[in-house]
């Protein structure tokens, strides 16, 4: 089972290596944003799937929490900062 | 016995999620413009993740880690529209023009409100 996780993982890391090329040359800075977006939640998914092949070790669950907030708050102040061009609580 | 059922709703739950990714990424290379990108990005990002963690929810068995999981599930569900609906509100407010057929399309040739995102509006 966990060589079939392993498997999966590396499918979702070329998927976003292939969404790298949106953002390299996307037109505008959302489209950026957008790739930067997908990029995160398959670096949050494969960050679970190697919690169970490295035989559960529990710090891997706490670390992909701190992730999903973070890129959370990374889009946040990022969309707002290109809808206002200051920085936010400034 | 229940080794293989669990085996079975993880392996199918997991394709499932892969393919929703995959429908993501072609969304995200192939459509026109910024707010068609965004539709499939967000929905096919929100459901193959959803999709592949309940998968390892099953492999995960009834523990303190299942629970983990599923907080991550439930912030993503909350996270990910709120990302797609502020990276659509930064740009509809910036003007980056929504794309149109030729046809449909006005006649002049220089587009001098044209922004691309980042400049003054």
């Amino acid at each position: 089972m966990s060589r079939f996780l392993l498997a999966i993982a590396i499918a979702l890391m070329l998927n976003a290596l292939v969404c790298l090329y949106r953002v390299v040359r996307g037109p505008t800075a959302q489209d950026r944003l957008i790739g930067v977006n997908i990029i995160n939640t398959s670096v949050l998914v494969v960050l679970l799937l190697s919690f169970f092949v490295a035989d559960r070790p529990t710090m891997y669950l706490d670390i992909a929490l701190v992730y999903a907030l973070l890129n959370f708050i990374v889009t946040v102040a990022l969309s707002r900062f290109l809808e206002t061009g200051r920085k936010p609580l400034g | 016995m229940a080794d293989v059922v669990t085996g079975l709703l993880t392996a199918t739950l997991c394709l499932m999620g892969v393919v929703f990714f995959l429908g993501g990424t072609v969304g995200l290379l192939r459509l026109p413009d910024l707010y068609s990108r965004l539709h499939p990005v967000t929905k096919g990002d929100t459901l193959g993740a959803t999709t592949i963690i309940l998968g390892l929810c099953f492999q995960s068995g009834f523990n303190p880690d299942t629970l983990k999981l599923f907080a991550i599930i439930a912030f993503l569900l909350l996270s990910s529209a709120t990302c797609g609906h502020a990276i659509g509100r930064s740009a509809f407010v910036r003007k980056v023009r929504p794309w149109q057929t030729p046809a449909a399309a006005p006649r002049v040739e220089k587009r001098e409100g044209e922004s691309r995102g980042l400049e003054e509006a």
